[in-house]
């Protein structure tokens, strides 16, 4: 009897214990809405710091990080991914970060259909803070697939330093810059004021000139039209520049590039180029010395409303299959409004972020940074609203198409004008393997 | 035929040990199911989804045809033919050649060579690659003298120049491919009976005489056998290919090779009955050269 009793007493305070515990660590987790569990996200090199930064100041979510090659430079990485796991019917990652704009386009349609739509699920009044252009392209079919990380508008580099040397003012319009770089062919042979080796190079020059190569004019349709007057003006203004060497065929990240015109050489006078290359790649990659680097309104042909490109901007995907979206969407939210990651020019946000109240942040701490000559933020929060609205995401990369029809024929000694027809014939016959319906007018 | 007789007289004289083919059997049987399952079982139903869509419903040729008609389908076949042609000319002139010359060799200083020339082999297809990225920057390699005035390259990207591509490629398929044929080669010269070598250098024949004329023609038969191979591995190229593409920044394109151009029909584009189609041209080709070889070289005629 007396045994009954101490057993049933115990058992009782144990119930009561257990009770008391459990909602404690309920209702505690309902005060936090703290994420929890595990997540796997692939992300790229670059952003491989800010999961690692997530990963040690959450310790309640258990992070599983991948580091791919973020389908950069047209790579079909994530679609042979996708299939794969589409087809096994497991082994979805819960957060993807891609460097390609394309992907969550094609993300967000059958077969991949991949991409969360995040209406509805990520906090609505942080989603104010993102412009309205960088949304749209976000969105695809009505749904928001994607947050876009950092904007990634094209200014014109320019070195202060260099420049008040050989007494060149800055130019206003590419007519002004193709004039200096005769002259910089002339007087100063070696030096460059900008590079088209790229495998974006058609996104800085012919993007920024409204060449419609890349422009969805109804569903599934898509207008290329290569030698429209935008592209062979463009391609005209280029040619000389680019057989005097002023604007080499080669591209910014190859060891080649950093020896012949970075580091002690310094040769770079100006360069076209994103809001990203700011320091990680003139510092971090090139070694351009300190104290000669600034940013410059992007250019305008001669008097025409001022436009600009865009190179990139890579978005933050969330799953669909996903079983923790709310620590997938932590996760979003911390990398891309978090002030931790956001708030100075560093390995943790080298680019421009997308969330306008950390953009104010880190333009602060971009225009006190000792490493520009004067402060790039004035250029930079100008270009953010110039970018051409007339280029269009799509469900095929146009960058191999570059990269092999035209840099390989460029580096060969062809012109850039005699390249343009193929170009356009190589992006009609990878839009039509797509699936698109091809206007070439 | 002489080897029945010999397999009668053989049964004869040991009653024991039994018919000569079945002491092969247990040296085959354990590979038997792993041809089956990643040899065979993939082979049939590669060729049911090439001749059917995706439902399952057959299409005969359809398939065929519109992979045919893909913007990449004869660019791709063009490069494989002749990155196939360059590589398995340099494996029958240099293999055959470098074989030859080390058996002529003293023991120690040849072996010493066959460990030398087989090393690279050693290095799985990948890493190869990644020796070859740097090898083929002039702006890091070590040969950059070599590039600038073989290749004219004063840049990685004049390098890997669409014109250069079959070259490069069957350079380091060369280099990593070629060692173990070597020691193969070498094996099957090693089964020239000493007396027939004596007897050409006592009636005065020169060592090239003895190569050209005594050794080479006894060797026909591995040779056909690594031509047959390396056509089959040369028409499949893809890790060069791909491994280059990615490290160049898309100038290659990613359906350089037939091979490619199937892995992304399937992966790409989800379109296996494509991808398949074109497996099975590959497949069609490679057994094509290996039935000619066979019935021109004589490859299973026993010996006269």
């Amino acid at each position: 009897m007396k045994m009954h009793r101490r057993a049933f007493t115990l058992v009782t305070l144990v119930a009561v214990a257990a009770a008391a515990l459990i909602s404690a660590s309920t209702s505690g987790a309902s005060r936090h809405v703290g994420a929890s569990g595990s997540i796997t996200v692939w992300v790229d090199a670059v952003r491989l710091p800010v999961a690692k930064l997530y990963a040690k100041t959450h310790p309640n979510v258990h992070v599983n990080i991948v580091t791919f090659d973020g389908d950069g430079n047209g790579a079909t990485t994530m679609q042979t991914k996708i299939q794969l796991w589409n087809r096994t019917g497991h082994g979805w990652p819960d957060v993807i970060f891609s460097e390609q704009a394309n992907d969550p386009v094609w993300m967000a349609q059958k077969p991949f259909d991949f991409a969360l739509n995040l209406n509805g699920v990520f906090p609505k009044n942080l989603l104010k803070g993102w412009p309205s252009p960088s949304l749209a392209q976000c969105t695809v079919n009505g749904q928001l697939v994607c947050l876009q990380d950092n904007l990634a508008q094209e200014v014109l580099y320019v070195n202060k330093k260099l420049m008040t040397q050989f007494g060149y003012t800055v130019p206003k319009t590419w007519q002004q810059w193709a004039a200096i770089g005769q002259k910089v062919a002339a007087d100063h042979p070696g030096y460059i004021i900008g590079n088209i080796g790229d495998s974006y190079g058609a996104w800085l020059y012919l993007w920024a000139d409204k060449c419609p190569i890349s422009q969805v004019v109804a569903p599934n349709t898509v207008r290329i039209n290569s030698t429209d007057s935008h592209c062979t003006r463009m391609a005209n203004l280029l040619d000389p520049l680019i057989k005097s060497g002023v604007v080499p065929p080669e591209s910014v990240f190859t060891a080649d590039f950093a020896t012949k015109w970075g580091g002690d050489n310094d040769k770079i006078l100006m360069m076209p180029g994103p809001v990203w290359y700011a320091k990680d790649i003139f510092s971090g990659t090139l070694h351009v010395p300190a104290g000669e680097l600034t940013a410059a309104t992007p250019l305008r042909w001669n008097d025409e409303p001022l436009v600009t490109g865009q190179v990139g901007g890579g978005p933050w995907i969330v799953s669909k299959h996903s079983k923790n979206v709310a620590a997938a969407i932590d996760f979003v939210k911390y990398a891309t409004t978090s002030l931790a990651v956001k708030s100075k020019v560093d390995a943790l946000s080298p680019g421009y972020p997308s969330y306008g109240p950390d953009a104010s942040v880190w333009l602060t701490s971009l225009d006190k940074d000792p490493y520009f000559a004067a402060p790039e933020g004035p250029a930079f929060k100008a270009a953010a609203n110039l970018i051409w609205k007339g280029w269009s995401m799509v469900t095929y990369p146009d960058q191999p198409v570059w990269s092999n029809t035209v840099v390989t024929q460029l580096v060969a000694g062809k012109t850039l004008s005699s390249l343009l027809s193929a170009f356009g014939d190589g992006l009609a016959q990878n839009a039509q393997a797509a699936g698109y319906k091809v206007v070439r007018k | 035929m002489a080897s029945s007789v010999l397999t009668s007289e053989y049964a004869g004289a040991t009653r024991k040990r039994g018919p000569r083919a079945l002491q092969g059997l247990p040296f085959v049987l354990p590979y038997l199911p792993l041809l089956i399952v990643f040899g065979i079982a993939p082979t049939i139903y590669a060729l049911d989804l090439a001749f059917t869509d995706v439902g399952g419903g057959w299409v005969g040729f359809h398939n065929f045809v519109r992979t045919y008609d893909d913007f990449r389908f004869i660019p791709a076949f063009k490069h494989v033919l002749a990155y196939t042609s360059v590589w398995l000319g340099a494996l029958m002139v240099f293999v055959v050649g470098l074989a030859l010359l080390l058996h002529g060799r003293a023991n120690r200083v040849s072996a010493t060579f066959r460990f030398l020339f087989y090393m690279p082999g050693a290095l799985a297809g990948s890493a190869a690659v990644l020796v070859w990225l740097f090898m083929l920057d002039p702006s890091v390699s070590p040969g950059s003298f070599l590039l600038h005035h073989v290749l004219g390259a004063d840049i990685f990207a004049q390098s890997i120049a669409p014109g250069n591509l079959p070259f490069i490629f069957a350079m380091i398929a060369f280099w990593t491919g070629a060692g173990g044929w070597i020691v193969v080669m070498y094996g099957a010269l090693n089964t020239i009976p000493h007396d027939l070598e004596e007897a050409a250098r006592i009636d005065g024949a020169g060592p090239i005489a003895i190569a050209l004329r005594l050794k080479l023609p006894l060797i026909r038969k591995w040779i056909a056998y690594m031509v047959i191979l390396s056509f089959a591995t040369g028409t499949q190229l893809f890790v060069e290919p791909q491994i280059v593409q990615t490290a160049s920044f898309g100038l290659v394109p990613d359906t350089w090779s037939a091979n490619q151009l199937a892995y992304q029909l399937a992966f790409r584009y989800a379109d296996f009955n494509g991808a398949a189609a074109i497996a099975v041209d590959l497949l069609v080709i490679g057994l094509a050269a290996a039935v000619l070889i066979v019935t021109r070289g004589g490859l299973f005629r026993a010996e006269d």
